[in-house]
């Protein structure tokens, strides 16, 4: 099961072992530290008058926090339940760990991991020690003496400047770097945040120089070298030659200082994208547990009320409660093929301008709701769909799940976005033309293709005899609406069905019998015509006892696999690229003929990011002599769209460029001579793309499918 | 107002030519294998004109009347989920293989039974023969005014207000009612159904009627009562040939395309 966690590609999947160096140096340490005497200590609550009053700014802060907590329950409150949630226990905690705390996702920018790491790893360290002070100062426990008090001074101080080398990553790139996404949505929190976490260590640093060099460095100069960086800063200080009560004023102003700008910062959490802190990795306990590449299904259809999300307390509390998660990174926007257009959708903005909505008019439909019901839904005077995220918004997302991919705190875009779409078009008919002609079409005709001249059985002409599925067969070969009703398609689908036949495969096709198994309708957001056509098809395999289905579309594989589960269909699905494969591999099929070509690989959402398969198609390339792999800038799980995902193939785009034809040009660039994919709406995209950002004719990168290439080093050119 | 809305079921005209056939001996189309037929798309448009007048008068009511067999249901099941509110059908094998003053005469005894009509609007022409007559037709039979080929129908002035389609514009006439309206394809597309409104369709009774329900003789409707005689059908011959034009530069080229066009009475 992908978890949209996979690496961008072997070779750069891990970002190196940071924490190596943390656990040397501690060893070293360690190793010096045995010979260190039990007397070894200091005083607790040095030179400080009242220190109670720390205590009054932790209950401040812990009753901020639960005001916020409780605030924030009650706002997600107002969704509907959400299935599922504490199934697979073990695993959704592997995913809090792992997504969680360690953070796989946020090092797949590594300047980014290394600095979050530092001041995660630093807040957290230095978290416990103070705690140990506390304890040591306020509780009859006496531990911070000898070896461990000089082992706990040096971890203080060395995860002290961890945490100052994270601040300074964050500051450069903040102010020095030329750096966009984290100014899409740049606020003043955000300059609060980080030069206040560097204004909490640099005066936690000076309090204890200033305790050092009139304390330790006057009685116990060999222990003060074990607070390394204070150690340094109180020799710095002892250049100014101050009184002995200065260097004490000076203490004791810093160190309020300190605890009152720690305890500020630490409230932050409760007003500011610091409550990222709990969220993220409570958000990694809740991310879903199944595919990525599945929408769900909504039950009972009939009996709703209102279909889809138009108004924000129909989405569920989960949505709502991500909602908060996000920390405005802008990663999401940064990968999203429809921004990189300049097309009118920005993920980042949408999720922000969700949670706004859900601050303005939740605490009011929270009161309605409990009083009228869902009265409560006509509380807010500007709509959720329309005002608020607008129309054309929805409609530019390509159900890519880049943003899903990248989001460093597991925010799932795509459901919510099709749940508004759902509302667009099931509860308001407020649809595009193209779209909108595309489900009628396929409500009337069975397939979204509107004037198609062919037939579903004109790509057997000249095929000679072509097996109809009966149920005696182990695969059904799956051809499609676009594998038979698009002309440049119909190359495609021959191909598949001439290597089937060479492996030796026992399968059958359906024929004038293949209707559209409705992956178009579901998510251009008619989930009600989805699910006719689905149950219609489902019923119709189960009546041919279908076991194994073989596809040409991405989409398909993708719609049989992962959500014709939901409608009790379960079959075992693969794409023709992972059976190709596999017989290749098997020797049942024997790339002899060479194509010597430069071939770009171009990864289609459905098969790769949604679905997981990076290697089946690289494997084909590879065992095609001649055929020499250049891989794009952007590949594996950050391939980029080729701009028809999401039912945009039935859409006139808007905005200022088309996604095809950005994605095109990343492809003329790697100077191949052929763009090769595995999903027929790909191969459409570059059809159209390739020759509009490369208009002459000389020369000029061709798209085709995997199966084409090796069609043609199987049985040589046509 | 009370408008009805005559909506056709035809075959659909975007089969495919390969699977279109014709049987000679019947002198029928033979039904395409797996291609269900659809709503005229003009008929459509119809429904949608009638629906925003419905919109922007209270108290208004639009009746679908299909003259079809059983399948032709779901033509009115169409326009009920863009939002009519009844629908008839006229559905009697009685009916069958009649021509445009028949199906007139059946739909126009229909319209007289449901007596409060106030409005009839058809589309320009059905996409299946592309007669255009019965809109015409049914005006004659009820001694109606008739305005057809429209691209605009509000109500106003004496009753509605109609832009018609002319061959360098449109003009705008005014007709008293009860009247006959045909509406064109440049009045806009028919709007998507809402699903709550389709699953209100979906429970709604399509009320059916027979000859004698409309007090019609059997001898007067369908095959019977045709005037029209079909002589023969047949599928146009499909072909393509290419020719290339003769010449050394574009310019030659051109100019022999041009004398060939012009020899062929094509310019
Ligand atoms: S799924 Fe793709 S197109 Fe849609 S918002 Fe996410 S990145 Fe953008
Ligand atoms: S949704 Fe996720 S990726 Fe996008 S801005 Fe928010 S936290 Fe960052």
């Amino acid at each position: 099961m992908p978890d949209l966690t996979a690496p961008t590609s072997p070779k750069n999947g891990r970002v190196g072992a940071w924490w190596g160096p943390a656990v040397g140096l501690s060893g070293l340490g360690f190793y010096a530290a045995t010979t260190i005497p039990e007397s070894a200590g200091r005083e607790i609550y040095f030179n400080v008058a009242h220190p109670w009053a720390v205590y009054v700014f932790l209950a401040a802060l812990i009753g901020l926090l639960v005001y916020g907590l409780v605030h924030h329950i009650r706002l997600w409150g107002i969704g509907r339940p959400t299935p599922g949630m504490l199934s697979e226990i073990p695993h959704r905690f592997r995913n809090a760990m792992r997504l969680g705390l360690a953070q796989e996702k946020v090092r797949r920018d590594r300047y980014a991991g290394i600095m979050h790491w530092c001041i995660f790893s630093s807040i957290v360290v230095l978290t416990f020690v103070t705690a140990q002070v506390a304890i040591e100062g306020d509780t009859p426990i006496k531990f911070l003496h000898g070896t461990y008090y000089l082992i706990f001074s040096f971890y203080g101080d060395l995860f002290g400047l961890i945490g100052l080398i994270g601040v300074g990553m964050a500051l450069n790139r903040r102010y020095f770097q030329d750096f966009h996404r984290i100014r899409w949505d740049e606020r003043l929190e955000d300059h609060v945040i980080i030069v206040g976490l560097g204004l909490v260590l640099l005066s936690g640093f000076l309090v204890e120089a200033a305790r050092i060099l009139v304390s330790e460095l006057v009685q116990h100069p060999d222990w003060a070298p074990w607070s390394f960086v204070s150690f340094v800063i109180a020799k710095g200080l002892a250049g100014f030659a101050m009184e002995e009560a200065s260097v004490l004023t000076l203490h004791a102003w810093t160190w309020w200082f300190h605890i009152a700008s720690a305890f500020g910062w630490l409230a932050l959490i409760v007003f500011t994208r610091l409550d990222h802190l709990f969220f993220a990795p409570v958000n990694a306990f809740f991310l879903r547990t199944d595919s990525p590449g599945r929408l769900a299904k909504i039950e009972d259809i009939e009996q709703q009320e209102v279909f889809g999300v138009g108004y924000v307390q129909d989405f569920t509390w989960k949505q709502l409660f991500e909602l908060d998660a996000c920390v405005r990174c802008g990663r999401c926007t940064e990968v999203c093929p429809a921004n990189i257009s300049g097309q009118p959708l920005s993920p980042m903005h949408l999720i922000q301008d969700l949670k706004s909505h859900l601050a303005t008019v939740g605490p009011d439909i929270q009161t309605h709701v409990h009083q009228f019901g869902d009265a409560g839904r006509e509380v807010s005077p500007v709509a959720m769909v329309g005002d608020v995220i607008k129309d054309e918004t929805l409609w530019a997302c390509r159900t890519c799940g880049a943003c899903m991919q990248e989001c460093p705190v597991m925010i799932e875009h795509v459901p919510t976005i099709v749940d508004m779409r759902r509302f667009l078009v099931m509860n308001e008919a407020r649809i595009p033309a193209t779209a909108q002609s595309a489900l009628e079409n396929l409500e009337s005709r069975g397939h979204p293709w509107r004037g198609t001249a062919l037939e579903r059985t004109t790509w057997m002409e000249g095929l000679g005899e072509v097996p109809i599925f009966d149920g005696s067969q182990e695969y059904l070969y799956w051809v499609g609406c676009s594998g038979s009703l698009v002309e440049r398609n119909l190359p495609i689908t021959k191909a598949v069905f001439r290597l089937l036949g060479e492996s030796g495969a026992s399968f059958g096709v359906l024929g004038q019998e293949e209707t559209c198994n409705g992956d178009p309708a579901r998510r251009l957001g008619n989930e009600y015509l989805y699910q006719i056509l689905a149950q219609q098809l489902v019923e119709t395999f189960k009546s041919k006892n279908v076991q194994r289905v073989i596809t040409n579309c991405p989409h398909c594989f993708n719609t049989f696999k992962n959500e014709y589960p939901q409608f009790d269909g379960n079959f075992e699905v693969l794409h023709h690229t992972e059976f190709l494969s596999g017989a290749l591999k098997t020797g049942k099929l024997k790339a002899t003929h060479a194509v010597s070509a430069d071939v770009t690989y171009h990864d289609s959402c459905y098969l790769g990011r949604l679905n997981g398969q990076y290697d089946a198609p690289r494997q084909i390339i590879e065992m095609v002599p001649g055929a020499n792999l250049l891989e794009m800038q952007r590949n594996f799980s950050k391939g980029l769209c080729c701009g028809a995902g999401g039912g945009n193939m039935w859409q006139e785009e808007i905005g200022e460029r088309r996604v095809n034809h950005v994605r095109s040009e990343e492809a003329v660039r790697t100077g191949a001579s052929q763009v090769i994919s595995n999903c027929p709406f790909c191969i459409q995209m570059f059809e159209d793309g390739v020759p509009a950002v490369h208009p002459e004719e000389e020369g000029r990168m061709r798209p085709f499918d995997i199966a084409e290439l090796l069609e043609e080093s199987v049985f040589g050119k046509r | 107002m009370h408008i009805v809305v005559c909506a056709k079921q035809i075959p659909d005209p975007e089969t495919p030519p390969s699977a279109f056939r014709i049987d000679a001996a019947s002198n029928k189309v033979v039904p395409a294998q797996g291609i269900a037929p659809v709503l005229s798309q003009f008929d459509g448009i119809a429904a949608e004109a009638a629906l925003r007048i419905k919109e922007a008068n209270a108290g208004s009511k639009v009746t679908v009347i299909s003259l079809g067999a059983d399948s032709a249901a779901s033509a009115i099941k169409q326009v009920l989920a863009m939002g009519a509110d009844e629908g008839v059908l006229l559905n009697d094998p009685a009916f069958e293989d009649g021509d445009s003053y028949t199906t007139a005469k059946t739909l126009a005894a229909a319209i007289k039974k449901l007596g409060d009509v106030d409005a009839v609007f058809c589309g320009r022409q059905a996409a299946d023969w592309d007669m255009g007559q019965v809109g015409l037709l049914i005006a004659e039979e009820m001694g109606w005014p008739v305005s057809i080929i429209a691209k605009g129908v509000t109500t106003g002035g004496a009753g509605l207000q109609i832009q018609r389609v002319v061959e360098d514009g449109y003009e705008t006439v005014e007709t008293p009612l009860p009247a006959v309206v045909t509406v064109s394809n440049e009045f806009g597309e028919p709007r998507y159904p809402k699903l709550p409104q389709i699953m209100a369709a979906a429970k709604k009774t399509v009320t059916q009627w027979k000859t004698a329900d409309l007090g019609l003789d059997a001898g007067e409707v369908g095959a019977a009562g045709a005037r029209l005689k079909l002589e023969k059908l047949s599928t146009p011959p499909r072909g393509g040939a290419v020719e290339l034009m003769p010449g050394d530069s574009p310019e030659e080229q051109a100019a022999a395309l041009v004398a060939k066009l012009r020899a062929d009475k094509i310019i």
